[in-house]
């Protein structure tokens, strides 16, 4: 169904004007003779009429009565394996049951958990999902998050329902005030509740510790439990041990083994612990029942917090595992100097994975490590550790740190100094990389491809170069059309953005795209090292081997390919991709997880930042160019380095750059020694290395131990040697938020008032958190902060100049979705009853659970959420444009009745024609008539031009004295007598020689308008005479 | 909605484009002027008759039309585009099969590709037969598998890619008899043989795909002719992906990279084209098969709208 609607109908007014269109027209359109002069009127009203409906905008609307409906499916973790394996049930069969393939209703499905995501968009067509693809964070319910996805997500030309399957937990976001938006815009809700089985359960709520833990003196450890009762149950005493694990300094210790009993309700447990060693210790608790059937949900047995006891200052020393022993001379030389290292290397089993790893050091020294032994996440918590948290953090060089180390444009360079890119192109050698995409059948390929390509453009520089090629409707590059290797300085961006949009097909061969890149590579004499990289699943034909082929050309132009293999289909697939990377010297990676494949691609795009290395075989002596804590009592000359790592520093005024290089001369990227505050923390970095590769001759350097023990000291956080206060840290967690309370004392136990604090949160996902700390009471300040998300909370809280900043840990021990076990009815029953606009309330959708659950499912599946009682859907189209498009091609129209007479003559001679026909009449006499009027018409037609002729010639026409009333009979009988004037005497008198033939012909016109009107009036004439 | 769509999108560029088309180009429309649509079926999804990513489709004496797509199933359709059956090949994790063909009993030859096999299935979807299955360059052992044909005495033809780009020729007892070809861009050797046609003189068309040309040998694998230069000009080829023959001295080539049909006397002169790049109907997007029915009509699978586009050329 369609009908019209107006956006401003105000000027539908203007239709009061087409009378007055019809008036003025039918006076100046008098002398068309009537049939045209209708004609020519309606064609003028309707062009009127489309140009009023234009300016109206009129819109052209459709009504539709197909039904979109959308499931909401709860996959948090309160709900069970068992019940989402339910709910997908549920959800094929009614879509199999229930929906009108008739009207092409459509159906489609969205997980959701903290956040929410698509599982099949609305499609009108019945595939029983297998298992749910889409993965979620469980830990949260954010319903209304799911619900404002399903809003984005529906056509706009059907009728819109969505169906929630969830236990209504919502803990992120209000569904309701979703809900009441939903209704406005006429979606209906129907619910389907998920029947939670209320049964006992014993959780470790918390773990205590006190706030002023110090060194050698006992203290009490208190682990609280909560031992709940199911629905209708009694509470029963659940017996079970207790544990309690001491953790520091990589060991763990159990302090605790103890069977307990606990009574129904919240229970406290005290171990006596005393700490004889500075550092950061965590204390875990947790609880194994005896008859699990007490104890229903194992995730929230356990809870763990910690605490910090000062000592001197230690440093974490973290060194490159396939370089193990490079900075050993300067490890040992530092622990000479009374300064504690602990040395980890990059192997994923020995670096920390938790920001709680790094609190035992004051300082971490990145001792020439790559990127890509690090995660994204890693990365995040040493700027964290740094930024929030005040620890030191120092980079040393080596050929795999800075930019050289595929450190570019990571959080991390931020919180350096100096920047890992070259500004300068006339010092920095640049890099070309070309990556070769082909569509991956693996799941998720294409998404890991975009990833990929992602981390190896943030890996280079601004001066290098970078292409992509990939299938679109031919071999193409992704960007710069025929030019494809583009240099990346100022299209960095729209690059990033054009990967997310690609889409790379399937490639018929290798062969035309390397030809691409080697003609691409031939063009960029100033790149210094080019690399291609081909991802693939190796089903491309493979390339020409031969001495004509592209990889003879790219091994001539020193072009390393190396190649990874995603899924490819046995040795048909991998034995080309093996055989580019080994003709060409570059690596040959097989990919069984497409996770991996960043690192790798970080390591590739490696080779290309090369070009960063300063490297003089003679030596060169690094200068200081002015004092700082770090060079104090150090003088120059210093000794000679072979080598180091360009970088720039930071256009910063907290930036100070201690000692340079002489070489390469007159440029800024010669730091050797920079240093400045990121935050609550210091950042050095130092960019040649300590004494392996390019300082061999510092180790004998007197100086040696002072210059390096002074960097690692200066760089650490302050210690509380010069601590004027006692404060005490203890925090408190309820309904997701964390209690801080400090109380601050003096060295006389007197309240110390009126601080100023400031304090910096990380939470388990390395994002900074507010906390605002406030005086309440004398020596009391407190400040609350969100911990929604389960995990760790470090806080870092300084009172102000003066004194050391104090450090604590808090642990939310699971998610919320442990803590509510009962399916919230009021919610959902309330979201069901909400009225959509249009429509009727939606529907409750339950059934008993006492039920099994195959009649569960038949029962709920007795409610059709595919029922049509919402309002039907409209969708308009704006279509003025189409109207004046139309009234433009009418008004051509109009222009031709107006000015161009079409005869009809030829018809009633045709029509006698086709009677005589008929009728049989055809004959001799026929055929002479026929004659005689072709003949007739000929004469008439000669007549004509001959007199068009005359005309263009603007000769005077031949007549007798009265040739005007001759032009005059001429005017009155244009085509029936037009050969009169041609057979007249052809002189005129000489005073109308200066007349014009226009002028003789307009006064011929006058006088027979005058004669005319003389012959419209005779009676007047009569009385008159 | 979808007519309605086409009805306003062709009447805007009859009105609009048409003349800036005529005015600009000079009025050379040859690209497409050689064929004339007949008619446009199938939709993207990957429910019972709908198709996601088609790769190869052949035709059966009973016009039917089989097509396989890239979640491995071989669907059965009229040539009107009506659903009849269909079936899935008993794995496809690896890869989906490129690659169909009818042999002499009418039965329907499968190539699955990353399998290294060609299956033979009975037009109910009955797995009747397997050949192959080891990759590797030894006789009866594949790389990826590309085309099965039988020629007339029932001896089948099987192309492949990948180590080795070679024709494989069996018995009809599926005994291995010959082979020939070999990566290269030599007469004779191939890069991406993608699929194949038997004449009635039991000559072998081979479409070589990377090598842009078309080939001709005889049943013993000797090679008669081959022609086809790379490029977008009628007359030249880019990575000619299906091949069909019509009995009357032409073959149809549909070209992946110039996402057009071109119809060829046997000597390779061109006799005009049919389709561009893009999705309305008459374009086509990078199609991978070709078909020809009992009544002469050529059907294009146009793999990148996930339909089919039945011609006359």
């Amino acid at each position: 169904m369609a009908h019209v609607a107006f956006d401003s109908p105000w000027y539908l007014l203007l239709l009061a004007a087409v009378p007055l269109v019809w008036w003025s027209s039918f006076r100046s359109l008098a002398g068309l003779g009537r049939a045209r002069r209708a004609m020519a009127i309606a064609l003028r009203s309707v062009i009127f009429v489309l140009l009023v409906l234009a300016l109206a905008e009129v819109q052209w609307v459709r009504t539709s009565d197909r039904l979109t409906v959308i499931y909401l499916l709860d996959q948090s973790l309160s709900v069970a394996p068992a019940q989402s394996d339910a709910m997908l049930k549920y959800v094929n069969e009614a879509i199999a049951q229930q929906r009108d393939h008739v009207r092409q209703d459509q159906a489609g499905v969205i997980v959701f958990g903290a956040e929410s995501a698509i599982e099949i968009p609305p499609l009108d067509e019945t595939q029983p999902i297998r298992r749910l693809e889409t993965m979620v964070d469980r830990e949260h319910t954010n319903l209304a998050g799911a619900m404002k996805l399903a809003l984005a997500c529906f056509p706009h030309d059907s009728q819109k329902r969505i169906v929630i399957v969830t236990d209504g937990n919502q803990n992120i976001g209000d569904a309701m005030e979703q809900a009441r938006a939903m209704a406005d815009a006429g979606i209906g809700i129907d619910v389907v509740p998920i029947q939670s089985v209320s049964v006992g359960d014993v959780a470790v709520e918390k773990v205590m510790v006190p706030g002023d833990v110090r060194r050698g003196e006992p203290f009490e450890l208190r682990v609280v439990l909560n031992n709940t009762a199911g629905a209708g149950q009694e509470a029963q005493p659940a017996a079970g041990r207790l544990q309690l694990v001491r953790k520091a300094g990589g060991r763990e210790q159990v302090i605790s083994d103890q069977e307990v009993t606990v009574e129904p309700g919240t229970r406290a447990f005290s171990v006596r612990e005393e700490i004889e060693a500075p550092d950061f210790y965590t204390y875990e608790a947790r609880f194994v029942p005896q008859n699990a059937a007490l104890d229903t949900v194992p995730q929230n047995n356990q809870a763990t917090t910690f605490t910090h006891v000062r000592g001197s200052g230690q440093a974490l020393l973290i060194e490159d595992y396939e370089n193990k022993g490079e900075f050993d001379f300067m490890v040992q030389r530092l622990r000479a100097m009374n300064i504690e290292v602990a040395v980890r290397s990059t192997r994923p089993d020995e670096l920390f994975g938790d920001l709680t790893q790094l609190q035992p050091f004051d300082t971490v020294i990145l001792a020439n490590v790559p990127r890509e032994h690090f995660s994204d996440e890693q990365v995040e918590m040493l700027v964290r550790n740094t930024q929030s948290l005040g620890g030191g953090l120092v980079m040393m060089g080596g050929a795999n740190s800075f930019g050289a180390g595929g450190w570019t444009n990571t959080p991390l360079e931020e919180a350096m100094p100096v920047d890992f890119q070259i500004k300068n192109a006339k010092v920095a050698p640049v890099g070309a990389l070309a990556m070769l995409m082909h569509a991956s059948e693996l799941t998720d390929g294409n998404y890991w491809q975009k990833v990929i390509a992602r981390e190896a453009l943030k890996t280079l520089g601004d001066q290098d170069y970078c292409g992509v090629v990939h299938w679109g409707l031919r071999e193409e590059w992704l960007w710069g059309g025929p030019r494809g290797m583009l240099k990346i300085g100022p299209y960095r961006q729209q690059m990033l953005a054009r990967l997310d949009r690609m889409t790379p097909g399937d490639m018929p061969e290798f062969e035309s795209s390397m030809v691409m890149a080697y003609k691409e590579f031939a063009k960029l004499p100033d790149a210094a090292s080019k690399h291609m990289i081909i991802i693939s699943d190796g089903d491309p034909a493979p390339p020409n081997y031969g001495p004509k082929g592209a990889i003879a050309g790219l091994i001539k132009m020193g072009v390393k390919i190396s190649t990874v293999a995603i899924g490819t289909h046995g040795p048909p697939g991998s034995t080309p991709l093996k055989n580019i990377a080994t003709r060409t010297g570059g690596k040959y990676y097989v990919v069984t997880s497409a996770k991996t494949l960043p690192r790798i691609y970080q390591k590739e795009a490696r080779r290309v930042a090369r070009p960063l290395l300063f490297e003089r075989s003679d030596g060169f002596s690094p200068q200081i160019r002015y004092p700082h804590e770090m060079t104090r009592g150090i003088e120059n000359p210093l000794p000679p380095i072979t080598g180091f790592v360009l970088t720039t520093p930071k256009d910063n005024p907290l930036v100070e750059i201690s000692v340079v290089s002489p070489l390469p001369a007159g440029q800024s990227t010669n730091v050797i020694l920079g240093s400045w505050t990121y935050g609550l923390g210091k950042a050095v970095v130092f960019t040649s290395d300590a004494g392996h590769r390019w300082t061999s001759a510092w180790k004998s350097w007197t100086d040696y131990d002072r210059f390096f023990s002074q960097i690692v000291r200066w760089s650490m956080r302050p210690t509380a040697a010069d601590e004027q206060g006692k404060f005490t840290v203890s925090t408190d967690i309820q309904d997701g938020k964390v209690r801080v309370v400090v109380t601050a004392l003096d060295k006389d136990d007197e309240f110390l008032n009126f601080l100023t604090f400031s304090s910096t949160v990380v939470g388990p996902d390395m994002k900074p958190l507010d906390l605002e700390i406030e005086q309440t009471a004398p020596g009391r300040y407190i400040g609350v902060f969100d911990a929604k998300k389960s995990g760790n909370y470090l806080l870092m809280v300084s009172p102000g100049a003066g004194r050391a900043p104090l450090r604590v840990g808090v642990s939310i021990p699971y998610s919320a979705e442990f803590r509510e076990r009962e399916t919230n009815e009021a919610l959902l029953q309330s979201l069901a009853r909400v009225v959509p606009k249009g429509g009727a309330p939606g529907k409750y959708i339950d059934a008993p659970p006492k039920l099994g659950p195959e009649d569960r499912l038949n029962k709920l599946l007795e409610a059709s959420t595919f029922r049509h009682d919402l309002a039907p859907a409209t969708s308009s189209q704006s279509v003025w444009h189409l109207l004046v498009l139309v009234a433009s091609c009418l008004f051509f129209v109009d222009v031709f009745v107006r000015r161009v007479s079409v005869s009809f003559a030829w018809i009633p001679r045709l029509a006698s024609q086709v009677r005589n026909r008929v009728l049989r009449r055809a004959g001799s006499g026929d055929v002479e008539a026929t004659i005689e009027r072709l003949r007739s018409r000929k004469a008439e037609v000669t007549d004509q031009l001959k007199q068009k002729r005359s005309a263009l010639r603007f000769e005077p026409t031949a007549g007798t004295p009265g040739d005007l009333e001759s032009l005059k009979e001429g005017i009155g009988r244009p085509s029936a007598q037009p050969d009169d004037r041609e057979t007249r005497p052809t002189s005129l008198a000489p005073e109308h020689e200066q007349e014009s033939y226009t002028q003789r012909l307009l006064k011929a016109k006058k006088k027979l308008r005058g004669q005319r009107k003389s012959e419209r009036e005779p009676p007047e004439q009569d009385t008159n005479l | 909605m979808h007519s309605e769509l086409i009805q306003r999108r062709s009447f805007l560029r009859l009105v609009l484009g048409t003349p800036t088309v005529l005015a600009l180009a000079g009025c050379d429309l040859e690209p497409s002027s050689a064929g004339r649509l007949q008619s446009v079926w199938g939709r993207s999804g990957i429910s019972d008759g709908r198709l996601h990513k088609p790769r190869a489709m052949t035709i059966d004496a009973n016009d039917l039309v089989y097509i396989v797509d890239i979640t491995a199933r071989i669907q059965v359709f009229t040539t009107e585009g009506d659903f009849v059956r269909g079936w899935q090949t008993p794995v496809h994790v690896n890869g989906r099969p490129t690659g169909l063909g009818i042999d002499g009993r009418g039965n329907v030859l499968v190539a699955d590709t990353h399998y290294f096999r060609v299956l033979t299935y009975s037009p109910e979807g009955q797995l009747l037969d397997t050949l192959g299955g080891t990759s590797g360059p030894g006789p009866g052992e594949f790389g990826f598998v590309t085309d099965a044909v039988e020629d007339s005495q029932g001896n089948l033809y099987v192309s492949e890619y990948g180590e080795y780009d070679r024709i494989q020729k069996f018995s009809p007892q599926r005994k291995f008899v010959l082979e020939w070809g070999g990566h290269g861009s030599e007469p004779g050797q191939f890069s991406r043989p993608q699929s194949m046609a038997i004449d009635a003189e039991d000559h072998l068309w081979v479409s070589d795909a990377c090598n842009h040309r078309v080939a001709m040998f005889d049943t013993d694998g000797r090679l008669i002719k081959f022609w086809g230069t790379h490029g977008s000009r009628p007359g030249q080829l880019a990575y000619p992906y299906g091949l069909v023959l019509d009995g009357e001295g032409h073959v149809y080539v549909n070209e992946f990279g110039n996402h057009r049909v071109q119809k060829f006397t046997l000597d390779g002169e061109s006799l005009g084209c049919f389709g561009v790049h893009g999705r309305s109907p008459g374009e086509l997007l990078n199609p991978w098969a070709l078909a020809r029915d009992s009544r002469g009509r050529i059907y294009v699978l146009d793999t990148g709208n996930n339909r089919v586009q039945c011609i006359e050329m």
